[in-house]
């Protein structure tokens, strides 16, 4: 809970499960940034990690820069930036 | 850390109006085969008469009048809040181990999930334990034909109990089975009898019955379904965060296609239940690292149930996500 507004911080999406101890969380969440920085350059939408603090920056390269708590807000993110959404399927 | 999950376990007992979902967990009641469950009970009719059924249960709840996916739905995640609420406040030998959540024979489970993980508090006190779908042998391909409810149902089933047949017809019987795994082919059959299970008898091989409706919509579309086998992308730590990755924008583009996802996966914290019903993933669910009746054969196999998704393109998409990382 949190200790300013004692309302109960995100669940945490399903993706950041799979680590048992701080040092594997990290050690995640890095290796996916540096996999999201892969996977997103080539649509010019760049990835930058925030640290320790949670959350993904995500920029258009053009200026604008939001950040993202989660995969699922990445995805929204990059429709957004880039018109249409990533596609798995059609890499 | 303390690695015991202590959320309440769902299970959801869905089926058809009729089908007999109250006849089956009155008798688990009674079997006790639920530790200290507590049961909800949603009916349509104003009255309920479930409740009286269920007077064994030892803690039971009643949300009458409507139907939880609908127009019940502030009501029951009240219900739901208070519950979980009461439950915190008591100490572990006595806490509700299972949530027995008796929907009515018109509520599609895939909605009630949807309202539990929307929900911050009751998406940590609640984990889905398992779906359990009671189908009436005399009038399920009646039902099939006509409601696409009846379909969703059977699509987001884990287990399917086939009531009402003690005077079956060995092809009938054989044929209903059939329908059932085509629509949903991972799911556990048995019979059930005034509550009490069996394994379905010996029968003759069979076609499925063919289901089309009048209307030729998106819940027509024949449903596929493709394993996805990660062992071949060499176990490392990296699996876990690879396949995530691609899951999750597969979900994001492709979610209205899936119907269904169920597998283990290994992760560097331990071996992880992923499942989904429809696009809703459930937060993963750690498994104990020593089952006794597991011997890991079903580690890193993922089974994806869709519809109108192509397989291969599917397997290629993840070959290439592999590939490339």
């Amino acid at each position: 809970m949190c200790s300013a507004c004692g309302f109960p911080p995100a669940i945490g999406h399903w993706t950041d499960a799979g680590g048992a101890t701080p040092h594997d969380r990290l050690r995640i969440r890095f290796s996916r940034i540096a996999l999201l920085k892969k996977l997103l350059q080539p649509h010019s939408i760049f990835v930058h990690e925030m640290g320790p603090s949670q959350g993904v920056q995500i920029s258009n390269g053009r200026g604008k820069t939001v950040i993202c708590e989660d995969l699922d807000e990445v995805w929204k993110q990059f429709e957004l930036f880039t018109g249409s959404a990533f596609d798995p399927l059609n890499l | 850390m303390n690695e015991v999950d202590n959320r309440i376990k769902l299970i959801i007992v869905s089926g058809f109006l009729g089908a007999g979902k109250s006849t089956w967990l009155r008798h688990q009641l009674f079997e006790n085969s639920y530790d200290l469950a507590h049961v909800i009970v949603n009916e349509v009719a104003v009255h309920s008469v479930d409740d009286v059924l269920l007077g064994a249960a030892r803690r039971l709840d009643v949300l009458d009048g409507g139907c939880v996916c609908c127009d019940k739905k502030s009501q029951m995640k009240q219900l739901l809040h208070r519950i979980c609420n009461e439950r915190t406040s008591k100490s572990n030998n006595e806490q509700s181990k299972y949530l027995i959540f008796e929907m009515s024979g018109v509520a599609d489970p895939g909605n009630i999930l949807e309202a539990i993980q929307d929900d911050q508090i009751l998406s940590r006190h609640i984990i889905l334990h398992e779906i359990i779908v009671i189908v009436d042998y005399l009038h399920a391909i009646d039902q099939l034909r006509e409601e696409p409810l009846a379909l969703s149902q059977i699509q987001a089933a884990d287990r399917i109990l086939i009531a009402k047949a003690e005077n079956f017809q060995p092809v009938q019987l054989a044929q209903l089975i059939s329908t059932l795994n085509t629509i949903n082919s991972n799911v556990e059959i048995k019979m059930t009898s005034f509550g009490v299970e069996s394994e379905k008898p010996i029968l003759p091989i069979t076609n499925p019955i063919e289901i089309k409706f009048s209307n030729n919509n998106f819940e027509n579309t024949p449903i596929h379904s493709v394993s996805l086998d990660l062992k071949k992308f060499k176990s490392d730590q990296n699996t876990w965060i690879v396949f995530s990755t691609w899951l999750s924008s597969l979900l994001y583009k492709h979610g209205e296609k899936i119907v269904r996802i169920k597998g283990v996966i290994k992760t560097p914290g331990g071996r992880l239940l992923l499942q989904s019903v429809k696009k809703i993933m459930q937060p993963p669910e750690k498994m104990p690292d020593d089952l006794p009746y597991y011997s890991g054969q079903d580690d890193d196999k993922i089974v994806l149930i869709g519809r109108s998704f192509n397989s291969t393109k599917i397997l290629d998409s993840l070959d290439r996500f592999f590939k490339d990382a």
